[in-house]
């Protein structure tokens, strides 16, 4: 039978229907369906981690170093063979060689016409391991300009280690970046060249004075007469979690330490995730019960209006087409309340957007909250159109 | 279009092991081998009240089907017709008036007769509300069933049940709350419907029958 609306048949049929119900069911599902999707979303937001490369899942990154014994004056260093070793395991994802400088390094620092200096020295690993990635990050010969990324630690260790008995003023990492510092670079040769320098960035995992690969390639191609190119005395590790209790065994057996980091942000995206996922889980909960509501509402509904509906199907009514009243209301609700889910879930968003984006993470793509939310919305209508039709058969059939 | 409506072995289940009583051995319906009605019949079923007519055109109808034996549709036995079939038959081929009408108290009377009407668009407005004229009700057209008397609600009724074609139409005590002039004027219209379509008329009484010519009188 062709659906035609008829306002007789629809005036007959909503006169059963509880406001209430409806209202109450569209409520519990407004919010178990809001709390799912903002889950999802915050799950997204909070894996999404802007300051490395796109990745979906986190990674922890370790140091590794090989162990010095007594007083060693050849530079313990891992060998190509080692590597290439190392890099088949399955733990591992992804391995940056630090590279260091084979030149002297003199910075100074201009303070009210005194001239503070010392020497330093650099490292440099592959900018894909870093987890800050700041704007100023790129070095060019015509710039004389060589921005550092400083090892967190050690503005902290001044800051409360030095600075406070001392009776010397506690410093901010702005503060520290708007420093300018002068670089005096001498290679092999005894020629010095002069640099502009400024901290561009604070790393917490990589504990060293970093500058960019492109510099250390360049400066020590320059300043350094060997072409050997030395080999790594230090490497970072992308490592995969799962696997990490071969990597402890491993590194046992080969004598090589393992330094620091356990990718803080990486800590952070998994505490993020587990909270999403009690979030989650809250929602559902909630969702299966206000789709029990609504059962039991088109249960009720169906049985307060059999008399009618069997009184319909006597003058040929087909059960179908008297479904279909009920199929409209169903699928007119659930459009409503996916519709203002996602709604609210975006307005939550806002409340978390800059929190997250402090931390490098957030603005991840809307595709599985969307996907969620049609998924949703084609389920439970589904289940609902399948026990109207059901419902109504069975009052066709006078059972 | 069914030309006609057989009756095989029929007995409700309610009449299990009663089958040697008098009542069914001496009803001219129950438990006949081959009892057919054909188009154009007017048949008046005249029963005790609890003898089972209504019963009798449920299972008819399709409403139910709580009896032993067949009944077929020409050939076809009907409780092999599905829902979309059934559907078929309510809407084109028989039509009903049930004994408690079942009417809907919430809507008016004309509402009452377009929900059946829309599904058939067998009667145009005008021809409704002559019908309703000609039962002295035309002034209810746009009143709520519920607040009818019983008698002008089976009146209504009525020009429902004929608000389609049919081959056959079925009345379950059409006239029990009606006068003789009403029950006069609807024996008519009754009549009137059924000749232009060549259609049986098949009616139950307990004693107040409609008034119907030449109809052959069968004791259930």
């Amino acid at each position: 039978m062709k659906f035609i609306y008829q306002s007789d048949v629809w005036s007959l049929l909503r006169q059963n229907i509880s406001k209430g119900q409806i209202t109450g069911y569209a409520i519990a599902n407004i919010v178990g369906l809001s709390v799912i999707l903002i889950g999802i979303l915050f799950y997204c937001d909070s894996q999404q981690d802007n300051s490395q490369e796109d990745q979906f899942f986190t990674s922890d990154y370790i140091v590794l170093s090989k162990k010095v014994e007594g007083i060693g004056f050849s530079p313990i260093s891992f060998s190509e063979e080692e590597i290439k070793e190392l890099s088949r395991e399955k733990w591992v994802k992804k391995i940056g060689r630090f590279s260091s400088s084979q030149f002297a390094v003199n910075g100074s620092i201009n303070m009210g016409g005194k001239s503070l200096s010392s020497y330093l020295f650099f490292e440099s690993v592959p900018d894909e391991f870093f987890d800050v990635k700041p704007r100023d990050w790129t070095f060019s010969p015509q710039d004389r300009f060589v921005p550092i990324i400083l090892c967190k630690d050690y503005l902290t260790l001044y800051n409360f280690g030095f600075a406070v008995p001392q009776g010397l003023p506690q410093i901010s990492e702005e503060i520290v970046g708007a420093v300018p510092i002068t670089l005096r670079l001498t290679g092999e040769n005894m020629v010095s060249e002069y640099f502009e320098a400024a901290i561009v960035g604070f790393s917490s995992r990589l504990n060293t004075i970093a500058v960019p690969q492109s510099f250390m390639d360049w400066a020590n191609k320059r300043y350094s007469n060997s072409n050997n190119i030395p080999n790594a005395s230090r490497l970072i590790v992308q490592v995969d979690r799962l696997s990490s209790s071969q990597m402890y065994d491993y590194l046992d057996k080969h004598d090589i330490e393992l330094a620091g980091d356990k990718a803080e942000d990486g800590n952070i995206a998994q505490f993020l995730g587990i909270v999403s996922a009690v979030v989650t889980t809250n929602g559902i909960v909630i969702c299966i019960l206000a789709m029990f509501i609504l059962v039991l509402s088109i249960f009720l509904l169906l049985q307060k209006n059999r008399e009618k509906l069997r009184n319909l199907m006597l003058l040929g009514y087909h059960p179908q087409y008297v479904a279909h009243y009920y199929e409209l209301l169903v699928v007119i609700a659930n459009i409503t309340i996916t519709g203002l889910s996602l709604a609210i879930t975006f307005v939550a968003r806002t409340f978390w957007t800059n929190n997250l984006a402090a931390i490098g993470l957030g603005e991840a793509t809307l595709i599985p909250t969307l996907l969620f939310a049609l998924f949703y919305l084609l389920v439970v209508t589904a289940l609902d159109l399948f026990i109207i039709r059901t419902r109504l058969l069975r009052i066709w059939n006078n059972a | 279009m069914i030309k006609s409506i057989t009756l095989q072995n029929l007995l409700p289940f309610v009449f299990r092991g009663m089958e040697a009583s008098d009542t069914i051995r001496q009803s001219q319906v129950w438990l006949m081998p081959n009892l057919s009605f054909d188009r154009g019949c007017r048949i008046c079923i005249q029963a005790e009240s609890g003898g089972g007519k209504s019963s009798l055109l449920s299972f008819i109808y399709g409403n139910r089907n709580d009896y032993e034996g067949e009944i077929l549709f020409d050939r076809d036995n009907s409780r092999h017709f599905d829902v979309k079939k059934w559907c078929q038959l309510r809407t084109r081929h028989i039509a009903l008036l049930p004994q408690e009408m079942r009417m809907f108290p919430e809507l008016t009377v004309m509402q009452n007769l377009q929900l059946k009407n829309k599904l058939t668009h067998h009667k145009t407005r005008d021809e409704l509300m002559q019908l309703l004229d000609r039962l002295g009700i035309a002034d209810k057209a746009n009143q709520r069933v519920g607040l009818l008397s019983i008698g002008q609600q089976q009146r209504v009724a009525i020009v429902r049940a004929i608000c389609q074609p049919f081959d056959f139409i079925m009345l379950d005590e059409p006239v029990s709350h009606l006068d003789r002039n009403n029950n006069l004027i609807v024996s008519r219209i009754i009549d009137e419907e059924a000749t232009s379509q060549g259609a049986g008329i098949i009616t139950t009484s307990v004693g107040n029958p409609l008034l119907l010519e030449n109809a052959r009188f069968i004791a259930l």
